[in-house]
């Protein structure tokens, strides 16, 4: 595979493209705004005193919801963008996405737990109840990846097709689980579970944003420093270690950034699939396989994609709102079509 | 029936124009059960939005959907502008009602349990909000006479007859059957009605053919059928045959329900349903009541 665009250019073309669909994000809703109010309620929030008319109710949709919102959908997008790169580097197959090592599942079914069982268990304290479902999330994602990286390991060394086959096993084990809340839920919880599986954007607030920021921030600076360790694996696991690099190390990495990051993205948006498949696939095509552009490639377009989809989710059936799942697997699934006619061609 | 909507009109303009300011003008409704009783009341023509389980009337098709009550988008419902958003407290995400209420608008949270106590508290804020606290009143009193009259009914029918054992099957688009569990407006349905509801297990659960045949029940409720009546009674009988066997199936009574009778609560056309369901738990008592009343 040859790079169609040379990288530089390809960068600062993705890098614009997430600007205007941040923008967009932010002046397009189910309430229009005029363009002139959201901008002036954009610099007020920004703490500019413009002179201008009322802007209190725009200034409200802007800063309370389409911010966040747009915020949460840009490190929601990258993260599982960039855990989609740091898998299939891993796995070195182009097939593999993050749900692969289980955190997908696993966090399914600490959400399913927190969702039947804390309806069965009733009152909860107040303080700890909104946040229940995020931190059961993340740490199910967490505990089934670390299962699986643990039955990948023998004799110091990490056995990628081992790993994956367990992957595959908790996942099913943990799906199983969730089958078991499913059947054990009432009517109301059932429909709760069902929504989180297809995901969404709608409420974010500030609190469950930041956590997710953190998060992202941290393996958007980490993996890319990884980048000459991932190239050099796409030759094998030997051969980046006749290289000099220390790929048990970098493997605990790849599989630690994964856990973390779709666990705090699953945790704030519930189950997004095909934006950690499809994105990847897609940048390596247009930039080349080398991690050195590809990871930025993602994470830019990996934001793109997803608060293009988020934009689709709120829109087309306002004032209701689509889950946002349906909407990537529906733009993601003929595209991984049209890949594997095309790879066979 | 003409003359009724002239006066309900005609008390639609007094009573706004007598509070157009203090009360809420615009409501979205997210509850099957609470929108129903605002269109009781005389308020459809406030309501700019309804949620995805509002479904009777068939008006209410045309509003705005806000989706389903506990998915709701904070921007979608600011769209229709509404003054007030009434639901139950399984209404949500929590974070979506915190900005709605920022905005300004008036949550209102209702009692979806399937009670009189509940209704009573649902009916009597629902009138006061829409300025007809003395029709809600009425409304209510009205239809704690029928629950009244139901119960004492199924009461003197129970003393010469046994209660039919019943179960109520659900089923969307040919999907298995689920039976309603005893925790379910359906199985407060079954009772008040004069049936001994079968199923002891909570909520809508699947019960497999075998389950069925063991139950044995003798008069099945069908819920969530396209067809109506008869039809529906008959299609459901030829895809599960095995409901053919049992004693409900053999004598052919198969009742068919609205499935949107069963969700969000005590609605207006529960005495109707109760009324019509132990009509069939009991065809012989129909007879001898029709002919002491006589």
């Amino acid at each position: 595979m040859t790079a169609i665009v040379r990288p530089r250019s390809m960068l600062i073309t993705l890098g614009l493209l997430l600007v205007l669909v941040f923008w967009l994000s932010l002046a397009l809703g189910p309430v229009s705004l005029p363009l002139g109010d959201t901008l002036l309620a954009g610099l007020r929030l920004l703490g500019m005193p413009v002179d201008g008319g009322d802007t209190q109710q725009a200034e409200l949709i802007l800063g309370q919801i389409r911010l966040p919102r747009s915020l949460l959908g840009i490190a929601v997008g990258s993260v599982l963008a960039l855990s989609g790169v740091a898998m299939q580097g891993l796995f070195r197959n182009p097939l593999a996405d993050p749900g692969l090592v289980g955190v997908s599942g696993g966090a399914a079914l600490g959400a399913a737990v927190a969702i039947v069982g804390g309806s069965m268990l009733g009152g909860l304290p107040p303080a700890i109840e909104p946040y229940l479902l995020s931190v059961s999330a993340f740490v199910g994602g967490l505990i089934v990846t670390a299962v699986v990286y643990r039955f990948g390991r023998s004799d110091g060394q990490t056995n990628v097709a081992t790993m994956l086959l367990a992957g595959v096993a908790m996942t099913a084990m943990a799906g199983a689980g969730v089958g078991l809340f499913t059947y054990l839920a009432d009517d109301a919880t059932l429909r709760t579970l069902t929504f989180w599986n297809l995901g969404s954007l709608n409420g974010a607030s500030y609190p469950r944003l930041w956590p997710l920021l953190i998060v992202a921030v941290g393996v958007a600076l980490w993996l890319p420093r990884r980048a000459a360790a991932l190239n050099a694996m796409l030759l094998g696991e030997s051969e980046a270690r006749h290289l000099g690099f220390n790929v048990e190390r970098i493997k605990l990495e790849l599989v630690l950034c994964t856990a973390l990051g779709v666990g705090a993205a699953v945790a704030a948006a519930g189950l997004i699939g095909f934006i950690g498949l499809v994105v990847p696939h897609l940048m390596r095509l247009l930039v080349g396989p080398d991690h050195r552009v590809l990871l930025p490639a993602s994470l830019l377009a990996g934001a793109s994609l997803l608060l293009l989809a988020d934009l689709v989710a709120r829109l087309l059936l306002a004032p209701a709102e689509l889950p946002i799942g349906i909407v990537t697997a529906l733009i993601g699934a003929p595209f991984f079509l049209y890949l594997l006619v095309r790879g066979r061609s | 029936m003409r003359i009724k909507s002239l006066l309900v009109c005609a008390s639609v303009l007094v009573s706004q124009m007598a509070m157009a300011d203090a009360l809420p003008q615009r409501w979205v409704s997210a509850g099957g059960a609470f929108s129903e009783w605002v269109v009781a009341l005389g308020g459809e023509g406030k309501l700019v939005g309804v949620d995805s389980t509002s479904q009777h009337p068939r008006s209410l098709h045309s509003l705005p959907s806000v989706g389903y009550q506990r998915a709701l988008a904070a921007e979608g419902i600011l769209a229709l502008k509404p003054d007030i958003l009434v639901g139950s407290a399984e209404m949500g995400p929590p974070p979506v009602l915190a900005q709605l209420k920022a905005a300004g608008v008036r949550i209102e949270l209702l009692s979806a349990k399937a009670d009189v106590p509940s209704l009573q508290h649902n009916l009597t804020e629902l009138g006061q909000l829409l300025g007809k606290p003395a029709e809600a009143q009425a409304l209510m009193a009205g239809y704690q006479q029928r629950l009244e009259q139901q119960a004492a009914w199924v009461k003197q029918v129970q003393q010469h007859n046994r209660a039919p054992r019943v179960l109520l099957l659900l089923s969307h688009a040919g999907a298995n059957l689920q039976a309603a569990g005893k925790d379910t407006l359906a199985a407060w349905m079954i009772d008040q009605a004069g049936g001994k509801n079968l199923t002891e297990h909570n909520g809508y659960k699947p019960v497999s053919n075998e389950a069925m045949l063991a139950l044995d029940p003798q008069v099945i409720i069908f819920a969530g059928a396209k067809l109506e009546g008869d039809a529906a009674g008959a299609a459901l009988l030829e895809q599960n045959p095995v409901l053919a066997q049992t004693s409900a199936g053999r004598e052919g009574r198969v009742l068919v329900i609205d499935p949107t009778l069963l969700v969000g609560g005590l609605g207006p056309r529960v005495p109707d349903a109760l009324n019509t369901l132990s009509k069939a738990f009991y065809p012989s008592a129909q007879v001898q009541t029709a002919e002491r009343n006589r």
